[in-house]
């Protein structure tokens, strides 16, 4: 090897092993590979060579700025590695909080219960809440001047038209221009002029679903209502169905959870087999087609599953409310 | 209903436990929501449902106990001596006169004179307590007892009160006057149905005894009255009159007609044993005990199995049936079925499903999934529903929280319908601040505003996706509209310790919107138009527009509102429909090559007239541009120091681009200041030195 690039490699070699800092490594580099460094020096040489010593004195230097920049590229990292910084940094300093938005907890609730349907191939589908007699009491078996109109206290309008005051209306509205099989459920607002308290409003949210095909008992009703009820509350959720009435199913049925330390039993939905006054009343031929029918409150069921006492506080819209769903 | 234990031992022997008995007629169909202690009785409390009138009275809960726990039923009737005294020996010149046989179909009625008043029973009055009732007399407390017992409404009148030895059942008279035993005088309807003597009338059928013939204490001679009244027109009355009572109660949902004579019969046994009367008359009886509505009903095995999914021996749901007072013959896998008269709801051969599954046990039918076929009538609602889901989704995402408030409010006033929008009222409020439907959210949302402000929230931004409701007048329907409002208020960026806070701004509202409507239809589909909108500060507000669809509109509240709520600071509210934002969907987004160009920014300040709007200069420039100029934005705008009064500097980045070729720098200079001449010439705008 020529003298000169063993000499500037070897006064690298030692310089190099001096550095402690990464101000003395730039130093370095600018005394070397700078624009008047050493190695930038030798290349200057090389116009004075002869040309056939040229390829060999290049190739040469070339070797001692690889070794040099290897060996400033290892002290650099090991350098920055273990260099203290050059400010104090305070990691503790409080975040910025970006914007938060949440939704509603009713919306959460609903929208849970709608993915367990639309799993089983449930279609979520939509009606009017301001509804006619017929959709609301007529075609759900319910007579004018019946008794168990009492348990449906209903707002009207001038024209006659009323506020539904369950989402059974969107079973009668699907069959009418539905041919089965239909599987659907329908979540939306309802009103009953109800007085206000912690367990009651005159506006609150239902879930209806049905299902008709042509062969449905009620034991597919049980399974399907268990399946969703274990999905929902936990795979050992306690279930009891018990005998109930409503106008427009027969047989119908109130289900209970277990529900509480005490593992008392807490009605949690209304359903039953399809009555055949609906099938007649949306214009099916009798004996053609069989299905069940279920509607629960979401309010009820949000409620239990947040530990929420006061179901006024879903309309009150707290933000130190709403901001415990987000 | 309260229902006694005590009392229902009378009828059948009860072994298990109260709670259990109470288990297994919750089982079958009667909640027991509670059972409480009275004295040494215990008292069941029974939600009963409106299809089965029979339970309402302990004979009834006491026939379902027995056909629950398949034990005998020992019934009432026939035990006293009372019918031992001498009858027909009363005025036998007393008449009964029925005018109504549709109705009032069977009546009947009997005389019963020299009573000897005297303390109640303490078996009749502790148990009425039990059950809730105050005793009164002993005469009134026998009717009473007779009701709970039997299910049956007897009524007791005054006789003395009575004139001309006749009771006629007929039509009130238009605004005849009547004064019920309890409540407000009234003024009767020719639809109502009274039980009168020539002169006045004495009771509204079936609702409740009038005042002039009411039993006192002195009371020594009543004319005692069992009836079948139609469910409707009781029911209609009690409604029109306001008037309900243990009675009407039941009438209404139809009393057994063969208990009526039993009733009756029962009262007199009692009557007879602790008011020892003189003399008892004849009974008097007019029209026919109505039929049931259909007696006998046809069932097969087979129903049974389609119905609930499981296999019930025939011989098994036969023996149910009868233990529920069914009589049945049984032939093969056929069950032919009479009705007895106490169950008129009992009709169809899935009635009789029903009354089988109940008493089998719900518990003991097997769970099944049903087989289904994928469906593929996809409803239309599907696309919409995600939209709605899709839009919650991102304003929550955005730093929205979501309310849910009333679709009820109170009336706002006129400013609806000077935009053409006309209510929906609700005629029959709870009170007149929840008096119609709304037709914008801002309202509640605005309350919802306040609430927290009350509580130092010192921002706010709130979105509700509801209906609107509006009255179509000339399709003469309402109306029902999807819709998405949004408000944003207060501290938008608050203060901290790397920046210092800002309040929130028309601008951040819009450039949400305008990012909402990028995502959902694409890039520059939609356009803001200057416009007026209700509740919103005149020249604050623009309307969104897909081109002639109009989406909604984002607006500055009229601060005239926001004093008379108490809000202090600006409040900017948009209101978009849904509806309409889904008539502009497309369907997937299409791809757009990707620019093979390299583009190039060039800054552009200008000094115009503060009266010009910064929306026209940048029009302008993406004119005058044409395909060239991709993107201007203004960003900077600065008043004072070298500016004179009255004009502004405004200050626009230009992104220029091809899709053909690489601009030259001299190319897009020349653009550059061609666009600058421009706009000197359109804005008289003058150039920083």
């Amino acid at each position: 090897m020529n003298t000169a690039t063993a000499l500037v490699e070897q006064e690298a070699d030692i310089a190099l092993r001096g550095i402690r800092s990464l101000d003395d490594l730039e130093r370095l580099r600018i005394y070397f590979l700078g624009k008047n460094g050493k190695v930038t020096l030798l290349m200057g040489h090389l116009k004075t060579l002869a040309p056939e010593d040229r390829k060999l004195f290049g190739q040469q230097i070339n070797r001692v700025k690889v070794f040099i920049e290897s060996g400033i590229s290892d002290l650099k990292e090991k350098l920055l590695s273990t260099d203290t910084p050059r400010e104090f940094f305070d990691e503790t300093l409080p975040p910025i909080a970006p914007r938060a938005g949440a939704l509603h907890p009713i919306t959460q609730t609903l929208r849970e219960i709608c993915q367990i349907f639309t799993k089983m191939g449930f279609e979520i589908v939509d009606g009017p809440e301001i509804e006619t007699e017929f959709h609301n009491f007529t075609a759900l078996n319910i007579p004018l001047d019946h008794p168990s109109r009492e348990s449906f206290d209903t707002f009207y309008t001038p024209s006659k038209h009323l506020l539904r005051s369950q989402t059974s209306t969107v079973q009668i509205r699907v069959m009418e221009e539905t041919k089965p099989p239909i599987r659907i459920i329908a979540p939306g607002r309802v009103y009953r002029p109800d007085t206000v308290d912690a367990s009651h409003s005159f506006m609150f949210h239902q879930i209806e679903g049905l299902l008709v095909d042509q062969k449905v008992t009620f034991s597919n009703l049980k399974g399907v209502l268990n399946l969703f009820l274990r999905e929902l509350f936990g795979s050992k959720t306690k279930t009891r169905f018990r005998p109930h009435f409503f106008p427009f199913t027969e047989p119908s049925v109130e289900v209970d959870i277990a529900w509480g330390s005490r593992s008392g039993w807490l009605e949690i939905l209304g359903a039953g087999s399809v009555d055949p006054n609906v099938f007649k009343a949306v214009g099916y031929p009798a004996g053609k087609w069989q299905g069940f029918a279920f509607g629960l409150g979401v309010e009820r069921i949000a409620m239990l599953r947040h530990g929420i006492t006061d179901i006024r506080h879903f309309y009150e819209n707290d933000l130190r409310f709403l901001r415990q769903f987000s | 209903m309260k229902i006694s234990l005590n009392w229902l031992k009378d009828f059948v022997k009860l072994t298990a436990p109260p709670d259990q008995i109470a288990e297994r007629l919750t089982m079958a169909g009667l909640e027991v929501k509670a059972i409480d202690a009275f004295g040494n009785d215990q008292v069941m409390e029974i939600e009963i449902t409106s299809n089965r009138p029979d339970w309402l009275s302990h004979l009834g809960v006491a026939r379902e106990i027995s056909s629950i726990e398949n034990i005998p039923l020992t019934l009432p009737f026939g035990r006293g001596d009372g019918m031992k005294i001498q009858t027909g020996s009363v005025p036998d010149d007393f008449k009964l006169t029925l005018e109504e046989k549709e109705s009032c179909p069977y009546y009947t009625g009997i005389l019963i004179e020299g009573i000897q008043p005297g303390p109640t029973p303490d078996f009749i009055k502790d148990r009425l307590q039990a059950c809730g009732m105050r005793s009164v007399s002993l005469i009134v407390d026998i009717t009473n007892y007779v009701l709970l017992e039997t299910g049956q409404p007897l009524h007791a009148f005054d006789s003395r009160f009575l004139s001309g030895k006749r009771i006629v059942i007929r039509r009130a008279k238009q605004g005849e006057a009547f004064t019920p035993i309890k409540g407000n005088d009234l003024k009767l309807t020719q639809d109502d149905l009274v039980i009168a003597d020539p002169e006045k009338a004495l009771a509204l059928a079936g609702v409740m005894g009038g005042k002039n013939s009411e039993i006192h204490s002195d009371t020594q001679s009543v004319f005692l009255e069992s009836a079948f009244f139609q469910p409707r027109g009781v029911r209609q009355t009690s409604l029109r009159h306001a008037i309900k009572s243990d009675s009407s109660y039941r009438f209404e949902r139809r009393v057994d007609p063969e208990m009526v004579d039993k009733a009756r019969d029962r009262a007199l046994d009692l009557i007879c044993q602790f008011a020892k009367p003189r003399q008892i008359g004849k009974v008097l009886r007019v029209g026919k005990k109505p039929k049931s509505f259909s007696s006998v009903i046809v069932l097969h095995e087979t129903d049974v199995e389609n119905q609930l999914g499981t296999n019930i021996p025939i011989k098994k749901s036969a023996a149910i049936l009868s233990r529920l007072g069914l009589q049945i013959k049984l032939s093969g896998k056929k069950i032919k079925a009479v009705i007895p008269s106490f169950r008129p709801d009992l009709t169809r051969p899935v009635d009789l499903i029903e009354e089988i599954a109940r008493i089998y046990g719900y518990d003991h039918i097997p769970e099944t999934l049903p087989v289904t076929q994928p469906l593929f009538h996809q409803s239309s609602f599907e696309s919409f529903h995600a939209l709605i889901e899709n839009s919650r989704d991102f304003f929550a995402g955005q730093g929205f929280y979501e309310t849910v408030t009333f679709s009820l409010v109170k009336d706002p006033g006129p400013e609806m319908e000077t935009f053409g929008n006309f209510p929906v009222a609700i005629i029959n409020p709870m009170n007149q601040e929840l008096n119609q439907m709304r037709m914008t959210l801002l309202h509640s949302i605005l309350g919802v505003l306040q609430r927290n402000i009350d509580h130092q929230a010192k921002s706010g931004a709130f979105f509700e996706i509801a209906n609107l409701y509006t009255w179509n007048p000339a399709r003469l329907q309402p109306q029902e509209e999807k819709t998405l409002g949004l408000c944003i208020w207060g501290d938008w960026r608050p203060k901290n310790w790397l920046d210092t806070g800002r309040g929130a701004t028309y601008y951040d509202l819009k450039g949400i919107l305008q990012e909402f409507f990028d995502r959902k239809l694409g890039p520059d589909k939609i356009k803001f138009n200057s416009s007026p909108a209700p509740f919103m500060d005149q020249g604050v507000c623009q309307k969104i527009l897909a081109g002639a669809n109009e989406l909604g509109f984002l607006g500055a509240v009229n601060s005239g509102l926001l004093q008379k709520l108490g809000l202090e600071e600006k409040v900017f509210y948009a209101e978009i429909s849904l509806q309409s934002i889904r008539q502009e969907l497309t369907g997937s987004s299409h791809f757009s090559e990707l620019p093979k160009y390299p583009s190039m920014e060039r800054d552009l300040s200008l000094i115009v007239e503060d009266k010009v709007k910064s929306g026209q200069v940048e029009e302008a420039i993406r004119i005058l541009g044409g395909s060239l100029v991709i993107k201007s934005e203004l960003f900077d705008i600065f008043r004072g120091d070298r500016i004179p009064k009255g004009f502004k500097n405004l200050s626009y980045r230009v992104t220029y681009q091809s899709p053909q070729v690489t601009l030259r720098s001299e190319e897009i200079h020349e653009l550059h200041f061609k666009i600058a001449a421009e706009l000197q010439e359109k804005f008289k705008a003058t150039f920083q030195s």
